[in-house]
């Protein structure tokens, strides 16, 4: 479970300053997949930095006593002049893995064959995707935070990655961003809606996404 | 759950082996340039500096006296620069929720350390099997001088860190402040050739004081004239508290 105790978080660029959340309190529970909705630029990709781990709140505290991933989707921290494998490898050590079975399962996922032993850079932005899902998924976690799933490789690929994530959720949750309505109502049982610096949490899917439509009719 | 330190240990080591295939990684001898390139260069100054016949300010051998001198400086500036940029040149490895800006700091500072340890055992091997130097007489202070330099490094590596976040600027600042320590810091000449009231403006910059402890330890007989290890040790000890303090508080918050 994630816990979220009295929450805030502004960001101030130039002098202007942007409040993602206004003293937040709440929890996602285990055992629920949650579908994150809100406007474009209302901070979604910054709440599930948040709950990653990856940036600190300006006050108040998140307690996770869950091994939570870090935001996929995204090769942020992936070296262009390391190889796939390298990078796969550094990943692996970073998290206590077994760099050998990783870069074996990663190998297979992503399908990247020869080009595995090849600098990134040289890579297209569908085979970094790949490589990105595929480390991301070589390690068990409790919950998957992945942000925009549906902007990765082809049809086939997708079909592939909906297939990993369905036999993740046996063991696992995931907390979601998804601008397709589809793809939330696929993977997730609840949603919270993050509006003006607001996050209410709905126990219905279909309140939720009902809320967000009229949301986004404003 | 493991332990938060066998995390970070973990983290650190991972980074560090990152860190020698970023570096170099598309070239043929991979992380061996960054110990090749600058023990080539300080030769070249050691050669260029022997062929015009100047005569080392103390001992027999230009090539030692220039070393112990340079090489120490090297150490510390290489750490203040590099550490200086390292959190907004790995910017996207905070992405991954174990990665924390210090681990950033301690891996740079470690793998440059270490480097810089190797190009001084290489570069001195070198200088006594061709220019007939002397060993070192006591070289667990040449030692403790290193390292001493190093987290003196690793200190005004961790506060340019946070003076570069807190103002752009300051990368041009310190390049200018930087500049003329490498003449301040008594690479090519002894203290005590100049008259006592420079020595005593020397004596403020604390490199000088690493380089001097380190040709302590390497002659035996230099006694130096402005040494003061506490000095030295004061100053690091500094830097690091404001350095790491100073990025507890301001981690994560600029984007």
């Amino acid at each position: 479970m994630i816990e979220f105790q009295n929450v805030r978080k502004t960001y101030r660029l130039k002098g202007v300053t942007k409040t993602i959340l206004h003293g937040l309190t709440a929890k996602f529970p285990k055992g629920k997949n949650v579908g994150i909705l809100g406007h474009n630029g209302a901070g979604k990709s910054t709440l599930m930095r948040l709950i990653a781990g990856a940036e600190l709140p300006d006050s108040g505290r998140i307690k996770r006593n869950v091994k939570v991933s870090w935001p996929l989707g995204f090769g942020g921290g992936f070296a262009g002049k390391m190889t796939g494998i390298e990078n796969t490898r550094f990943v692996a050590r970073m998290y206590g893995q077994d760099t050998e079975r990783m870069v074996e399962f990663v190998e297979d996922f992503s399908e990247l064959g020869p080009s595995m032993s090849l600098p990134i850079q040289t890579y297209s932005s569908g085979m970094k995707a790949r490589l990105a899902f595929g480390v991301s998924m070589a390690i068990d976690f409790d919950c998957y935070l992945i942000d925009e799933i549906t902007a990765v490789g082809d049809a086939r690929f997708k079909q592939k990655c909906n297939e990993m994530f369905e036999s993740k959720l046996k063991h696992s949750n995931i907390i979601m961003i998804s601008h397709s309505e589809g793809t939330i109502k696929k993977f997730c049982d609840t949603a919270c809606l993050l509006h003006e610096g607001r996050l209410k949490m709905y126990d219905s899917l279909a309140e939720g996404l009902a809320q967000h439509r009229k949301n986004q009719l404003k | 759950m493991e332990g938060v330190i066998t995390t970070q240990a973990r983290v650190i080591g991972a980074l560090v082996l990152r860190e020698t295939r970023t570096a170099f990684g598309d070239t043929q001898l991979g992380y061996l340039w960054a110990i090749v390139n600058p023990a080539l260069s300080t030769l070249v100054l050691v050669m260029i500096f022997s062929a015009i016949g100047r005569s080392p300010a103390f001992g027999t051998s230009f090539a030692l006296f220039f070393a112990t001198g340079v090489l120490t400086f090297q150490t510390y500036s290489r750490l203040s620069g590099s550490l200086m940029t390292a959190i907004n040149s790995s910017r996207g490895l905070l992405s991954y929720p174990l990665v924390h800006e210090a681990d950033l700091l301690i891996s740079k500072y470690i793998l440059i350390t270490l480097t810089y340890l190797m190009i001084i055992i290489v570069f001195f091997t070198l200088i006594i099997w061709w220019d007939n130097a002397a060993l070192p007489v006591r070289p667990e202070e040449c030692a403790s001088a290193f390292l001493a330099v190093s987290l003196l490094g690793l200190g005004a590596g961790a506060t340019n860190a946070v003076l570069l976040r807190l103002w752009p600027t300051w990368k041009q600042i310190d390049g200018i402040i930087s500049r003329p320590l490498f003449f301040l810091s008594g690479i090519f000449y002894v203290p005590s050739d100049f008259p006592s009231h420079i020595v005593k403006i020397l004596a403020w910059n604390p490199i000088l004081h690493g380089v001097e402890w380190f040709r302590e330890g390497y002659y035996g007989n230099y006694d130096s004239v402005v040494l003061s290890k506490p000095y030295l040790l004061t100053c690091a000890i500094i830097l690091l508290l404001v350095g790491f303090y100073g990025e507890r508080l301001y981690r994560k918050k600029s984007h």
